[in-house]
This record gives C-alpha cells, structure tokens and sequence, in this order.
C-alpha cells in the first residue's frame, strides 16, 4: 500500500465501438503522460481472455500496482476485471474504470469531443485509483439455524423446506396453534380441496419434525445482529397448563365454569369455547391453553370453590403459577411470515356490518360452510328475528380493496376466486337458493381460475356489475343498493344474507415485527420487499426474507410458492456455512469523531453505533461501524462535519482528486 | 470553460439509478452533449454538498447530482437525504451570488435513457448561459 | 437583574460538590469591556456582573474546555460546569445537547433573562471608551451609559444589537435555575441586512460577498467563538484532503465561507458572535441568518429549540421541498 502507485492504463476498442469514436491511439498516448501512468495499451477487446492476459502479464513484468480499464461500464464488467488483477496477485480493489464506451462513444459523434472526453474520464480515473485502498471481503461464520416467524400455510412450508434440508428451525407462533387463516377456511379454490385436509398432515409434520422447535404460544421479544447471526430472543407466554402432562383430553374445558360462554376467534365468535380451550379440533400443538382475561381464576382470583379445569383434570396438568419463559437462540436468517388481518367490515359502515347480523364477512363464511364450523355446515343465519335457511343470498366483493376512501388501493387477489368458491358451496347445499354477486370486476388469474369461475356462473349464479351504495332493511329482509352499471339501472334487491368479500389487510400488529428487524413497508402497508421484482422474497435487512401475505395479498399456491423461495434464499447463509461482508464499508475515524451520532441517525440499515472509548483517560463517545451490516451507501459520511466516517473506496480523499483532475484539463 | 467556449460539467450520479440511466442512454445511442464528465457514487446520500462548491472551485462551469426518485432509492433513504442537503446549499449558494443555473439535481432512474439526455442539455445549456466560472477558480489545482 | 440575587446564587452554586466552576461575565480592565469569569468560590461570584454588555456567548467554552491527557491510574473530573445564559446562548446548550456536545447533567445552565443588548461599535462610536471602567444598564426603556461617573439616559433604539432587534426568544429555554421574571418578547425586527443581499440580482450578490470575502484575512476567529463549531479537528484546517487550500485570496476564503456557513445550516442558533468577532467585519450573520429563513420557512425546522429534536442535517421529511428538482 505505501509503494508508490505505479498505474497501468487499459483502453478498449471493444471491437469498433468505442475505436470508431474515440481516437484510441490518442488517447494512450495522453495517458502515458499522466502522472504515476507506466504504462497505457490499447486492445481490440479487453474483457477478453488475451485482454485480461495483457494486464496480467504488465501486473507481474512491470510491477504496476493499480489499473484502470477503460472499456465499458464498470456496472458491466468490473466484477471481471477485480477478478483478473486479483489473478495477477493484485489486490481486487485497486481498480478503477474509465466508462468511454455508454457514457462517451456511444453518446457523442464527434470523435474529437469523443476522445477529448474519454481523456478526461481517464485522467479521472487515475487521479483515483491511486488513491484507493486495498480491502478484504471478509467472511463470518453463519448459524446453521433459521427463524421463521409465524406458522400460517407460509411459515409452516417454509419451516418444513429449511428443517428438510438439515438445518434446525425455530418456527414461532404467537397463538395457541400453528396453521393460520388457512386452518380457517373450509374448502379452497379452485379444486375444491378440504383445506384442513392438505393443511393438517403439514402441520403435525411441522410439530413433530426433529429439526424443527415449535415456539406456539409465542413471540419474538428483541432481535439483534445481522445475517449469519442473529440473536433472538422469545417470550413463550404462559398457558397455565403443563405443556408436557396436558394429553389434550379436553376434560377441563367441557367442565370449565365459562364453557361455551366465550366468543371463539377462530370460529370468528360465531361459535362458543371456554376459558380453557383448544382452538380448534385438529390445532397443533394438541395441548390446551387458559385465557387469562376470561379465566375467573387468573381474572377474578376465585372460581367456585376450586377451579374446575384443575379438579378435572386427571394429569394434573393445570399450573395457576406458571410464569411466561424467554428463550434465547442464535440463528443466521430469517423469515417473516406473519400473514395478514381480513379487512375489517364495520370500516365500510354503509354496509351494515354492525347493525345486521345476516351481513356476514367472507371469513365468517368459511367458517359457516365449514363441517367442523359453529353450525356443523349447515347454512343458517339470523335475520334479527329468527334463525332462517336463507333463500336470497347476495356477495359484495371488493369491501375494503380498491377502495381509496378505506385507505387501499390495491386488489386483495383472493376475494374474486373465494367469493366464487363460497357461491359454489351455498349451491351445494341450498340447490334453491338465489345467489348473486356484486362485483366491480372479475379477476381470475391463476391456474385453473377462469374455468373454475365459468363453472360456478353455469350453477346459476348471477353476476351483477355494481358497487352496492348502500344496505338496509325493509321489515323481515334486507335491501342491497346498487347500480347494475352494464344496464345503467338502479337495483334494489331484497335479500336474506348479505356476505361481505373482505379484502386483505397487513396484521394490525405488524409494527413491532417491522421495528425488531427494520423492514419498510411499500405503500399499500404491507413488508417491503427489497426489489418488486428481482428480488420479491428479500428485504433491505439481508438474512431477512418474505413469505407469504405479510408481503402482499395472495392465494394459497402463491404462499407456498414465496415461501419455498425464502426457504431457499435463507438457506443459502446456512449452507455455506459462511457469510461474505462486503469490503466497500464506512470507517469511524475514532480520533476525530466528535460523538455526535448524526451518522446513526442517518444510516437506513442502523449499521452505526456510539461506543465509548477512552482518549487518554477520559471516556468519550464515537461512533462505530458494523461492517457486517453497512451497505457502503456513505449517505453518513455526507452528514458527518467533521469527515470521520467514510466509504471506503469512495472516501473524499479519494473523491476530491478526482473532481480536481476533471477541472485541470479543459 | 474550454476553449472551444465550451462549459465545463461535473455529475455525480448515484449507480443504481442514474448511473444506470446514463448507460441505458449508451445502450439506445441516445446522443447528448460531451461536456458532462460523471463522478460515480453509491448513492446520492453520498454527495457531500461541498463537492459542488469544490467542483466549481476547481474548474467545472456547472454541478449536476442525479438519483434515483424519491422512494426508489436503492438505499432507501439516501436520496431524500441528499434532497434536503442539497436544497439548502442551493439557497446558499444563490445567496452568495452563485448563478443558480450552475447547479441542478435530478431523479433519473435505471430507465430513463431519454431523460438523462434531456437533464444532461438542460444542465449545459444552463451553465452555457452562465458562462465560465473563472471569478471562483482557485489559483492552482493540485490532484 | 438583581445582582445580588446573581452573586447569592452564583455562590451556592459554585459551593455545590459536584459543580467543578461557574462561567459568567465580570466587568473588563477599561471601558465598556467585559470579560468572561470562570467562577470556583464566593469570592469570585461577587465580581459577576449582568449588563447590557454581556452580549458573548459563554456556551461556546463548554466544547472549548481541553480534555488533557490524564496520568494513568488518574480518574477525570466529571462534575458539572455551571453557565450563564442569555435567550440566544440557552438555545446553543440545547443544540449542543441534540449534537450530544454536552450531557444535560453535565451543565447547570442559569437563565438570565435578557431585555437586549448593546452593539459594542454604536456604543464606542457615539460614547467613546474611556479609559476608566464604565458601565451600562438597563432602564424601562433604553439604556444608561455612565461614563467616568457621568450619566447618559439612550433609546434602546440607538443602541440595540441587530441581532437582539431580531431576536425572538430573549427568554432562556432551558435553564435549572432562572434569575428574575422572564422579560416580555417584542416584535423581532425585518431582517434588512438580509434583505439588503437578497434584492440584488445574482451577480450582484457575488459582486457584494467578493467585497466582503475578499477582505478575510481567515483567522477563523469565527468558526472558534462559535458554540457550534467544536470538531476537535475542523475539516477546514485538514490538508488531506484538502477542502480548502491554506492560500489567504478570495477563491479560497469564498470557499472557507460558504463551507462554515453550510455547516451550520439548520444548526446556527443567531448568537452572532461570528460577526461580531471578525476583525475584518463581514456581515457573516447575514449568511447564517440567511440560511436559518430558508430552514425554517422551507422546512418548518428550528434548531436550539428541542433537545429530543432529530438534527436537521441527520434528518428529511418525505416532502421536503424539491421545487429545485429538474
Ligand atoms: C375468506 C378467505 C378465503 C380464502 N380462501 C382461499 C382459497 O380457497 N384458496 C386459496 O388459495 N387461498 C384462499 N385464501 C387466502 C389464504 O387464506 C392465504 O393465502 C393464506 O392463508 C396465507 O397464509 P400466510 O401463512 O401467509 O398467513 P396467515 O394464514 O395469516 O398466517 C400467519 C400466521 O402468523 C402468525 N403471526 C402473526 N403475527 C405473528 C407474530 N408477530 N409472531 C408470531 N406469529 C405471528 C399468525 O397467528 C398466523 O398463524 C382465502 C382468504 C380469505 C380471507
Ligand atoms: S457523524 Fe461523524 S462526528 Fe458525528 S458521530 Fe458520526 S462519525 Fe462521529
Ligand atoms: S455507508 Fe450507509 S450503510 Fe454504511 S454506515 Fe454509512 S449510512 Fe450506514
Ligand atoms: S472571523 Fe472574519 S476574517 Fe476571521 S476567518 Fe472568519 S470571516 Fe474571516
């Protein structure tokens, strides 16, 4: 590094392209005359095997110690040419390229304005890489774990994809029960399959697989580190019920002094449970759970004379005492799959949510179709007045999607095929019935969607196009109105039910996840993932990846299909084994820092901390990057008055000579 | 200024989006003017303000930063740091009398080719009308 | 302001075990001047004075003291330093608190209420100094200036500082102790030097800087009385790299300028005690003040005001202007 520079200069012809242009010859000339310069060629194509043996060869003849290549753009091929000099024992980092091909030859006519700015952004290009610094990637060792947070379908796939690959997988999930909204739903589009079918196998495999560690009932309390190593840290709340004694009998809740008195959520309060509960037959883990707020023991301080649950109880399982436990692991990636909230219908209140107990939301549907659901599947509603089977069914899709006034833009993706999915089932069971749905557009993208949609519009279900204004009731029945607008006529269609197509929401708590790892959200609210399109399962947090609706709205295949990717992205930190770090990272000048953390304010990746150190006895603070997180975007270096924190390679010492070099030649 | 009369430009583009801009001008043979010489950062979150004082000083006629548009930067935030970093040195230095014309800042994004073309003429034909900075040149620039 | 009470309080303070010395105002040697007073006991609390006079900013030896290597084995000496504020100079303690210069419980900051001050140059220009000690003070609506016993009754008018005809918070917005009522806030004044600059045309506001730069003669007496300006290592003196070439011409001061005047963009807290420092009078308040507009009417941001405030140079608003924008 203390050697004096000793800079070789690479012109490119690249075939004719930059040659046709650029008076190449000139411009080697000129170069060699440039302080520091010994040597200037030219070549016909110099990413080239013979082009790349050229600099090689001068690195080891000639003892240069820095190139420049002026060719193509560096976003081309620096990577190739790093590769090349650090082949000859050159370090990788002291290159530096010129672009005279996108930005001069291909731009300009004139080969004399051509080659007089190619000359410029060589003189540059040198002023630079004398100056650069020889960097180190480095590499740290990654945890051979992984951390998903959330066991809907997505995490639950996820989880299972890491743990199959050998790798230990701590699965957190802050209910009871692992499976999410899809445990939920009844049937799924568009094959009719019973989604507690396909979803149950998943779910025992997730509980009972070796190298998973199933963390239900739980949260994720604090995270730190960075990719190849996190370290987490979990709450796992208290049940009040011995996890390894309770056999999942159910003893307890049928004797419990509040049983069937408590609204169940997974039922969508349709249905009834008790303090202590299983939330659903199939859940998983199979061990019961005491709600604290409607239990009169934990609530009240006295139950009867003695609890129920804890006289029944024939394993002795029930353990008023017990406390919530932190857990503490290390893993090296991690996966959000925290999926998402249906839109909360009594925001559209035009549409009576609150008022009308037959306007249900497509959740609740699944629910009331469901075998295993409040009704045992059977389709009866409440008209205010007295349980019916309904006969006038109507659907509204698009409640709370694409919809500005609720604050959502965007389409929720599955409330097309599901309303469509619902109608089929009520046809199901009520052949008699007239089913309408109101809709704004008809959405069927995916596979096997449009033909299952034909389907259900040959079952007799109309479809009428118009966004409802307005519902109401007129005596025993209910008024949907609306605008058929393909026939430009008012409606106003009397009806038993009303089922709302709530749209997807990000979950109302995701706040604390989004602040434990530092995620972003895109307008519509949900995570940010680090490219739209590139890069759909990564988040600006390396090691952090995406699954399933915590990302966006999407259906079950997609789900599945994201989280197979974050499973695989994540996976590749712990196969290597290894992380590399990048090299071009900002620097803490700690002698003349002056401590006052505008860098930390700064910095998008929360890379900079203040540490203390001691300057000849007296304890100050400074700042202090962590490489492994810093992306060298040097946005605080910019900030820092006193220049202490700097990029490397794009440091001002390194920056001022090359700006100074663009204003000698004119 | 060259002695063709020619203003002399300075860019500092930000890789991911206008850097990849201007190349995209490249790969469309878009045709601009050749007195814009590009400095490549990061991130425009990187410009330090006074690099425009300092290119001024130091020969350039004018200044241009470009980036990516707000809420697309590659960073993040980088941008919207630089948009209020170099907001207010274009208040200080108007101020101080530096014709505002020599210095502008721009969102191009990776695709983008033709608005590179059309912010690269605006900005010399800007520092053109400005004419040549000699009254702020320091004496002797070393690099 | 009750002087006594001053010195009283002044005394318990510096009696405190945990304040090291007190930094205040005692009169000078000769003619209007004061000086600054670095407190440790009684004795020295009943030299501090509180005049129309005292227009320094104190804060500014907060970051100034040197942290000298101890003997190892040799603890530093933590307790706290006590300071006399006026409205301006408070707001320079609570932007040194955001740009973590200082720690709250490192300062015991007393508040001094402060009905204006006296322009230094006014002053001498039309009372000339003598070389006896005088005194000025406050009266309900001006000044007295006694001059070698001899007693001249002023408008506040004549002899008011620019920067306290401008001021808007005479109040101290941080203190531990505040000395007397606050005073009752007035009308800040148009900014006219401002003003002055800003009507010109573009060229000619160079025209009027390349006058004033041309006269720097770069002591950097400015950048060192400011409370602000307290990197140990200023990036103006460094030679690598060099921002600014050490050549003393106008291209190089102009540069030093607009530099120093940037970085207290949205930080400068208009105590003016650059400009009033300058040997070679450049209305440098007119640049700080300047930019101190911009921040606040662009950016609805003022600093010295909040101590949890996020630093306007640390920060952005996602619709932060961008008229500029091409
Ligand atoms: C009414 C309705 C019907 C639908 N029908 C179909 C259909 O027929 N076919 C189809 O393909 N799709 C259907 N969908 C879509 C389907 O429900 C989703 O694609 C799927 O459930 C998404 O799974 P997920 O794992 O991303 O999210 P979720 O199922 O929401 O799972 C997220 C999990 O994370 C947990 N969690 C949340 N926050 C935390 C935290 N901070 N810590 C720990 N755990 C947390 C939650 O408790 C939950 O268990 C339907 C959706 C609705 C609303
Ligand atoms: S901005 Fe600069 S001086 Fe301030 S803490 Fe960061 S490195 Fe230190
Ligand atoms: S370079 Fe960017 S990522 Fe690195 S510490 Fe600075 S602000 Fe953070
Ligand atoms: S105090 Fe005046 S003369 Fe001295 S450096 Fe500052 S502006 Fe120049």
């Amino acid at each position: 590094m203390t050697d004096k520079p000793k800079v070789g200069v690479y012109i490119c012809h690249c075939g004719i392209n930059i040659s046709s242009t650029v008076d190449v010859e000139a411009v080697e000339e000129f170069a060699l005359k440039l302080p520091s310069v010994k040597v200037a060629r030219t070549y016909s194509y110099m990413c080239s095997d013979p082009g790349q043996a050229l600099i090689k060869e001068d690195i080891k003849e000639q003892g240069l110690n820095r190139i420049v290549v002026a060719s193509c753009s560096p976003r081309m091929h620096e990577p190739t040419f790093r590769k090349a000099i650090q082949e000859a024992g050159l370090n990788p980092y002291f290159l530096e390229m010129a672009n005279i091909r996108e930005q001069c030859s291909w731009v300009h006519e004139e080969t004399e304005e051509a080659t007089a700015k190619a000359k410029k952004l060589i003189t540059a290009s040198v002023a630079k890489v004398r100056l650069l610094e020889a960097l180190e990637a480095k590499e740290v060792d990654a945890e051979p774990a992984a951390l998903v947070i959330g066991a809907g379908i997505a995490g639950i796939q996820a989880a299972l994809d890491i743990a199959d690959a050998g790798f230990k997988t701590y699965l957190v999930e802050k209910t009871p029960s692992v499976g999410g909204r899809m445990a939920q739903l009844d049937k799924t589009f568009p094959t009719l399959d019973c989604s507690a079918c396909i979803l149950t196998p998943k779910m025992v495999d997730c509980a009972s697989h070796p190298n998973i560690e199933l963390l239900s009932y739980s949260e994720v309390e604090e995270i730190g580190g960075y990719i190849g190593n996190f370290d987490v840290k979990v709450r796992k709340k208290a049940r009040y019920v011995d996890f390894d004694k309770c056999t999942g009998c159910g003893e307890c809740a049928a004797e419990c002094r509040v049983a069937n008195r408590i609204p169940n959520e997974f039922d969508q309060g349709m249905g009834k449970r008790s303090a202590i509960y299983l939330p659903f037959p199939q859940a998983v883990p199979a061990k019961y759970t005491i709600d604290p707020e409607n239990c009169l023991y934990l609530s009240k301080g006295k139950c009867g004379k003695s609890p129920k649950c804890q006289d029944v109880c024939g394993a002795e399982a029930i353990n008023f005492e017990q406390e919530d436990e932190i857990v503490e692991f290390k893993v090296g990636a991690i996966i959000v799959a925290t999926g998402f909230d249906p839109f909360d219908a009594s925001r559209k209140p035009e549409y009576g949510y609150d008022d009308y107990p037959n306007v249900i939301t497509g959740m609740e549907m699944e629910r009331l179709v469901s075998a295993s659901g409040p009704t045992g599947g059977k389709v009866m509603i409440s008209n205010g007045e007295e349980e019916i089977e309904p006969k006038e069914i109507a659907f509204i899709k698009c409640v709370g999607s694409r919809d500005e006034s609720v604050g959502n833009e965007y389409c929720s993706r599955v409330c097309c095929m599901y309303t469509a999915k619902q109608a089929h089932l009520i046809r199901d069971k009520l052949p008699d019935a007239n089913i309408r749905i109101y809709y704004m557009d008809v959405r069927a993208f995916g596979k096997g969607y449009e033909e299952f949609y034909d389907r259900v519009r040959r079952e007799n279900v109309r479809y009428i196009r118009g966004n409802p204004s307005e519902i109401f009731k007129r005596g025993n029945k209910l008024v949907v109105k609306a605008e058929n607008t393909l026939t430009s006529t008012p409606v106003e269609d009397e009806v038993d039910m009303v089922v709302l197509g709530v749209g997807l929401e990000p979950r109302a708590e995701m706040r604390k996840v989004m602040d434990l790892l530092r995620l972003s959200q895109s307008p519509d609210k949900f995570f940010l993932e680090a490219h739209p399109k590139l890069r759909p399962v990564d988040t600006a947090t390396d090691g952090v990846f995406l699954a399933g609706c915590c990302q966006g709205p999407k259906d079950i295949p997609d789900t599945v299909a994201q989280a197979k990717g974050a499973a695989s992205s994540a996976l590749i930190p712990l196969a290597r084994g290894k992380v590399t770090i990048d090299a071009q990272v900002a620097e803490v000048n700690e002698a003349t820092c002056r401590g006052c953390g505008f860098c930390v304010e700064i910095c998008p990746y929360t890379a900079i901390e203040m540490t203390t150190v001691n300057r000849f006895g007296h304890e100050v603070e400074v700042a202090r990057v962590n490489e492994a997180l810093c992306k060298g975007c040097g946005s605080c270096s910019a900030a820092c008055l006193s220049d202490s924190i700097q990029p490397k390679s794009f440091r001002d010492r390194q920056i001022l000579p090359q700006i100074a070099a663009l204003g000698v030649l004119k | 200024m060259s002695a063709n009369n020619e203003p002399n430009i300075v860019a500092f583009l930000c890789n991911w989006c206008s850097y990849a801009g201007a190349d995209l001008a490249g790969t469309s043979r878009v045709h601009y003017p050749s007195n814009v010489q590009v400095i490549r950062v990061m991130c425009t979150g990187r410009v330090n303000p006074l690099y425009v004082m300092n290119a001024l000083q130091q020969g350039a006629d004018g200044v241009l930063v470009s980036g990516c548009h707000p809420g697309d930067c590659h960073y993040m935030e980088g941008n919207y740091y630089a948009r209020r970093r170099l907001g207010m040195l274009k208040d200080l230095m108007e101020f101080v009398g530096v014709d505002p014309r020599r210095f502008h800042m721009s969102w191009v994004s990776a695709s983008e080719g033709h608005k590179w073309k059309e912010v690269v003429e605006k900005t010399v034909e800007d520092a053109r009308e400005a004419g040549s900075f000699e009254g702020f040149r320091r004496r002797q620039i070393d690099w | 302001m009750d002087l006594e009470k001053l010195r009283e309080t002044a005394a318990e303070v510096v009696a405190r075990e945990d304040v090291k010395y007190l930094i205040g105002w005692k009169n000078g040697s000769y003619g209007y001047r004061v000086a600054p007073a670095f407190i440790e006991d009684a004795e020295g609390a009943a030299e501090l004075i509180f005049s129309p006079l005292c227009i320094s900013n104190l804060s500014t030896y907060l970051t100034l003291v040197e942290k000298l290597p101890l003997p190892r084995g040799q603890e530093p000496d933590t307790r706290k330093i006590a300071l006399m504020v006026k409205g301006c100079d408070s707001r320079a303690v609570t932007q040194l608190l955001v740009e973590k210069g200082i720690e709250r419980d490192g300062v015991v900051v007393i508040g001094c209420p402060c009905p204006g001050m006296i322009d230094y140059d006014l002053l001498a220009e039309k009372y000339p100094e003598t070389e006896g000690l005088s005194e000025v003070k406050w009266t309900d609506d001006g000044f007295l200036v006694i001059r070698d016993g001899e007693e001249t009754n002023v408008t506040r008018d004549e002899l008011l500082a620019e920067k306290c005809r401008l001021c808007r918070y005479p109040n101290p917005l941080i203190s531990d102790i505040m000395l007397g009522e606050p005073v009752e806030t007035w009308e800040p004044a148009e900014d006219k030097g401002v003003e002055e600059v800003d009507k010109k045309d573009v060229n000619g506001r160079w025209a009027y800087w390349e006058e004033q730069f041309s006269n720097c003669i770069r002591c950097y007496s400015c950048r060192n009385v400011c409370p602000l300006c307290y990197c140990q290592d200023c990036i103006l003196d460094r030679l690598n790299p060099t921002w600014v070439n050490r050549a003393v011409n106008f291209s190089e001061n102009t540069a030093f300028n607009i530099a120093r005047a940037f970085h207290l963009a949205g930080r400068c807290i208009e105590c003016g005690e650059c400009e009033r420092v300058c040997p070679a009078n450049i209305p440098l308040g007119r640049l700080n003040r300047k930019m101190a507009r911009e921040v606040r009417d662009k950016y609805g941001f003022e600093p010295g005001l909040d101590p949890e405030a996020e630093p306007f140079q640390a920060s952005y608003k996602p619709d932060d202007p961008e008229d500029f924008i091409l």
